[in-house]
């Protein structure tokens, strides 16, 4: 009998925004937000109450999912951010940062939602049509004929992640690693659709970061190094075959039924007998190379090292659809029928690599792979785990630029340069905009005001040892004065902007961020100048970003009233 | 085992109050979302009255019975939940002023509370009895004829002619049910997609309805939630999304025709007989598995679609010959496919799902298929979109089947409340079809109409119970313009005033309102008050616990009240 329990009735929560207990929480989140973002950002150390793992870092992707809130408004919030980083990888912070600051300044604002809404809206569309166009100030073309941007685009995500503790040379290292194992992936002459490789990363521990290297092909764990046999003999192609079924003898996968036992029968001998049958058809098909998804009876094992065939066994499913690309293979799960010829693989060298601890064997494509394996080296586990996360993040972020082969002004430099675009644009069309939106002129402009700040806020953000934002009166780019500088030396100190496209001069003027500025079109200069841009962002990711962003706080905007099952 | 625990009063209009507070907050176009949480943790988003209501879990029986006469209302037209009950508030309140003003002379009750009580459930019984005579013809010649009609015509019209999509009646209905249910930002990129869809799927052979009602049942394979996109990334593709990715690696097909078969069981032979050898038995599964592989391959199969998982040697085998394979497809998505696949298809990956898209060249489909991609930056939001486009739907149903059918069993299954005289409704002399601009449009022309009834009333010194009545109804009706332009009065007036001159030109900024929707939706609401007012005591009773809930047997002694 099941217990009848009367349900509690819901708990609710008239007006969240209103509510000084989520404005709390929501601050609290965007200040923690805030101090991750950034080369120079502070790191988070996660760790559970029951005395788990202990994980070290900044990026949003590991840091959101270890926040668990009670209160659904901000897990509402959370869960948006953490479907972008799902989908892009990269921007999770700046999602988050933006998206958190437009709400807090709508609601500091005293506008109405329903005109924060629409006004917010319009903005993130004037946003995105501009960052769309052809001459869009804050926008670099990828040229694929020189690696340049891409290692560039490449080290700016690796070097925004500073809880991998990286040198300045280590950065540069592991970029030119990111961008060679994307280039790899890339299939040079297959007509029609393209289907990208695959990067198959390892972790080795206690090494010199500059001791990562990448390799074609592939890389496999070989925990014994049992098959310690000579290669040199190993004719060219070499013949292998890939199992997806278990090889261990075992009865599973048989279905439903009685299974009656007769005296005298000895099931698994029987099993046995067919294994080494099937062991039989391998060695007379100058099969030299025996892999195995599962566990390969020992006997049958023996047998075949006999013979002379390297047997490897466990390797996972994770790495069986980068076997099969590689070798082109079809994985055998029968035993009782032969195997059919074209089921075997080729390969065109093996040989063994050695790593500090793990002894791997190098399987080499016969002819052009789309396969390669990516060693990362770090001093500890810690650093190693984030730098494998942000390695994995930068191989998603480069293939993005396939599709749309572009990339945005990093340092803050788009922040503030669209926040100044932003400004003049509505200013010129406030009357008409204000009119179609259905509110008066003082309120779109207060709502382009949050908005913009809301953008600044972002790049301010970036700033964590006590400097100042400014910004220059002509470019709108992004600029850090370090704290002890007095405002004479300014322009001695300032040196570069944020993405280094521009350089101090006397002639240039700047203002404080947070302060008001009579706003000007922002002149774009990419193009006409020889240097090329130090920190780059990811178009397609910031683009999504930006709008996830304001959804996101729009939607906050309009919730009105929670509803909690408390039961 | 039952017994008499509690008496307490019930006071309607303080009860009702909680309720209104909680759906004035989505209601009108500056209305917001109500966010909930399940039991599950799972977070859901609406402005949808009637999910809303559902998921306040209330404890006070009547205003459960509230809640069931919302609901049942709004499954009839589809909308209307949040004006119910802000009438069905108004109402009351305006009834409790007016009771308490003028207590009725003819009774005598000890107490002032009683008394009040006893004129209150005779207003309301006048209202309703008011209502069933005289509203319906007041309506048409009154309200109606500041609308318009539309039918199904209107929108096989439009699918001629995209280029006047934007200022056409039926995307209005549509674009107004959409800001009522998602908001104003995204109503109209969203409903020109669901007219869009729709155009997609409109038969040319079949009924119109038909086509409503294939892509009611089959909405949950049709459409696709994505979350961690924009929602403006929302779109239609072509043919039918699978929401499994292929098991086997997938051929190149190269948009070429390729034949697919379904599998709703295993392919290998599962169940021993008893006095099989083990290895005998799996060596000839492997041999019949072998026999069925060929045979499909000769039959120039090169897609399977299945039902449940299927064992590694059947995958295996697949891959040999070259097959792909697609696993726990749900029954849903299958019997769409089944549905579709008379034609011939070809193959995709999609965001790793299969995407299967049909050849339209096959005659016997006149439809295009396509299934419906619904992006959204998290889950919440994605199903509500979802939720919305398909309530939509029905909503489409109701307006075409009132376009297509003979209009005298239009309203016959509006029996929202247990009233017995709702056979009067056949008389009803309203257009079916007809609808009025929305906005408050509705309410201040029938303000405007039953004023002028009370006046001309007065004025012949004509005993009718329609002159007080007619007045409070008036002013109740109110309420809900008054809640549309809570933002800024003076629009409210201004509208007020444009209204009560009688004209043609409305705002056709705000959408369409379907004017018989409307009417029943007062019925409903002044049937439900009639039955709130006459229940005068709530008797708590405690049940041992076995099969009933102590909520249940509440519940039933309040019914045994409200027939006394």
């Amino acid at each position: 009998m099941s217990r009848l329990v009367k349900k509690s009735p819901s708990l609710c929560t008239d007006r969240p925004l209103d509510n000084t207990d989520i404005s709390n929480k929501l601050n609290l989140l965007r200040q923690l937000l805030k101090s991750c973002f950034g080369p120079t950002a502070r790191l988070k150390q996660v760790h559970n109450n029951i005395g788990g793992h202990v994980v070290t870092t900044s990026s949003s992707s590991v840091l959101l999912p270890a926040i668990s809130s009670s209160q659904p408004f901000i897990n509402l919030i959370k869960t948006s951010i953490l479907n972008h980083v799902s989908r892009f990888s990269d921007c999770g912070l700046f999602a988050a940062i933006f998206c958190l600051a437009l709400i807090e300044q709508a609601k500091r604002s005293g506008l109405r939602e329903n005109v924060s809404i629409r006004v917010n809206k319009h903005l993130l569309a004037l946003c995105s049509s501009y960052l769309q166009q052809e001459d869009c100030g804050c926008k670099v073309k990828l040229d694929f004929c020189s690696s340049h941007n891409l290692i560039t685009l490449a080290r700016s995500i690796i070097s925004s992640k500073p809880a991998c503790v990286l040198t300045e040379p280590e950065a540069l290292h592991i970029s030119k690693l990111a961008v060679q194992a994307f280039l790899l992936t890339v299939p040079c002459n297959s007509p029609g659709t393209v289907s990208l490789g695959k990067t198959v990363t390892v972790c080795v521990e206690g090494y010199s970061v500059l001791t990562s290297a990448v390799f074609p092909g592939l890389l496999v764990d070989i925990p014994d190094g049992l098959c310690l046999n000579k290669f040199d003999h190993l004719s060219n192609p070499i013949q292998m075959v890939l199992f997806g079924a278990s090889l261990a003898g075992d009865l599973s996968d048989l279905g439903d039924g009685m299974i009656e036992v007769h005296a005298g029968v000895d099931t698994e001998s029987q099993i046995l007998d067919q294994l080494l049958e099937l062991g039989k058809q391998v060695v007379k098909d100058e099969v030299k190379l025996f892999v195995c998804q599962k566990v390969v009876h020992p006997v049958l094992q023996e047998y075949l090292r006999s013979h002379g065939i390297i047997v490897v066994e466990r390797v996972g499913i994770t790495i069986m659809e980068p076997l099969i690309q590689l070798t082109g293979a079809q994985p055998v799960a029968t035993l009782h029928t032969k195997i059919p010829s074209k089921a075997y693989g080729k390969v065109r060298e093996l040989s063994m690599k050695q790593f500090g601890s793990k002894t791997m064997l190098h399987l080499q494509p016969l002819g052009e792979s789309v396969i390669c394996t990516l060693i990362l080296c770090h001093r500890n586990e810690t650093m190693l785990s984030e730098l494998k996360v942000v390695c994995q993040k930068t191989e998603h972020v480069l293939r993005l630029t396939l599709r749309e082969p572009s990339a945005l002004l990093g340092g803050g430099c788009t922040e503030t340069h669209l926040a100044a675009y932003v400004r003049h644009k509505s200013k010129n069309e406030a009357p008409e905009t204000a009119s179609v939106l259905g509110c008066s002129q003082t309120e779109y402009l207060l709502g382009v005001e949050v908005f913009c700040q809301s953008l600044e806020s972002v790049a301010r953000a970036l700033q964590h040892d006590g400097g100042n934002s400014l910004v220059d009166l002509t470019h709108a780019h992004h600029w850090t004065l370090p704290a002890d500088v007095l405002e004479e030396h300014m322009e001695d100190s300032l040196g570069f902007c944020g993405c280094g496209l521009v350089e101090s001069s006397p002639s240039r003027r700047w203002i404080f961020l947070d302060t008001k500025y009579t706003e000007f079109s922002p002149v774009a200069l990419v193009g006409d100048s020889p240097v090329q841009p130090r920190v780059l962002d990811s178009f397609t990711a910031t683009l999504s970003a930006l709008q996830v962003a304001t959804e996101t706080a729009n939607l906050a905007l309009d919730v009105r009233y929670i509803i909690q099952d408390v039961n | 085992m039952t017994g008499l625990q509690q008496r307490e009063h019930w006071r309607p209009t303080c009860s009702m109050g909680v309720l209104e507070a909680v759906i004035l907050r989505s209601f009108g176009p500056e209305g917001g979302q109500v966010l909930f949480t399940r039991d599950t943790g799972q977070a859901m988003l609406s402005r949808s009255g009637t999910r809303i209501l559902r998921a306040l879990h209330l404890e006070h029986p009547l205003a459960r019975m509230v809640v069931e006469c919302v609901l049942k209302h709004s499954t009839v037209t589809g909308d209307g939940s949040k004006t119910f009950i802000l009438l069905l508030a108004s109402l009351l309140r305006e009834i409790h002023t007016a009771a308490s003003k003028e207590p009725h002379v003819s009774y005598s009750y000890n107490s002032l509370e009683a008394t009040e009580a006893a004129t209150a459930r005779h207003l309301a019984d006048k209202l309703l009895a008011f209502a069933l005579k005289e509203l319906d013809d007041l309506i048409a010649m009154e309200v109606a004829p500041h609308g318009c009609c539309i039918s199904w015509e209107d929108f096989s019209a439009e699918t001629h002619s995209p280029a006047h999509t934007n200022n056409h009646v039926v995307q209005k209905l549509l674009a107004s049910f959409f800001h009522m249910r998602l908001g104003y930002v995204h109503c109209a990129f969203i409903s020109e997609l669901t007219c869009e869809l729709l155009n997609h799927w409109k038969c040319i052979d079949a009924l119109p309805s038909f086509a409503l009602q294939f892509l009611k049942n089959n909405f949950p394979a049709l459409h696709t939630p994505v979350s961690g996109f924009p929602i403006t990334s929302s779109r239609l593709v072509e043919g039918q999304v699978i929401h499994r990715d292929f098991a086997t690696p997938c051929p190149q097909t190269d948009h070429q025709p390729v034949k697919a078969v379904v599998f709703t069981g295993y392919l290998q032979p599962r169940s021993l007989n008893t006095g099989d050898v083990i290895v005998h038995f799996s060596a000839w599964t492997e041999r019949s598995l072998k026999c069925i592989i060929a045979h499909l391959q000769s039959l120039g199969i090169s897609v399977l679609l299945s039902a449940v998982k299927q064992s590694a040697a059947v995958l295996a085998l697949a891959t040999q010959a070259e097959m792909c394979f697609v696993e726990c497809v749900s029954e849903d998505e299958l019997s769409l496919f089944a549905q579709l696949s008379l034609v011939n298809k070809h193959l995709l990956l999609f965001n790793r799902y299969v995407h299967v898209a049909f050849h339209n060249s096959e005659e016997r489909v006149k439809a295009k298929p396509c299934s419906l991609i619904i992006c959204g930056p998290g889950e919440g939001q994605t199903d509500q979109y979802a939720c919305a486009f398909q309530d939509a739907i029905p909503k489409r149903t109701v307006q075409s089947n009132k376009c297509t059918s003979s209009y005298t069993h239009n309203l016959t299954d509006s029996s929202t409340c247990t009233s017995s005289n709702l056979h009067s409704l056949h008389k009803c002399v309203l257009q079916p079809g007809c609808v009025i601009p929305a906005g408050g449009t509705f309410e201040f022309l029938l303000n405007h109409a039953l004023l002028k009834l009370s006046h001309s009333c007065s004025a012949s010194n004509d005993t009718n119970i329609g002159i007080p009545v007619s007045r409070l109804l008036a002013s109740a009706l109110l309420s809900v313009p008054k809640q549309i332009y809570s933002h800024s009065p003076g629009q409210f007036l201004q509208t007020r005033t444009r209204n009560d001159m009688p004209s043609k030109v409305f705002r056709q900024d705000l959408g369409l309102e379907s004017v018989s929707c409307k009417y029943q939706l007062l019925l409903a609401v002044l049937q439900c008050v009639t039955s709130l007012l006459w229940v005068d005591t709530v008797l708590r009773t405690h049940t041992a616990l076995h099969t009933q809930s102590l909520a249940d047997a509440s519940w039933e002694s309040t019914e045994d009240e409200a027939e006394d």
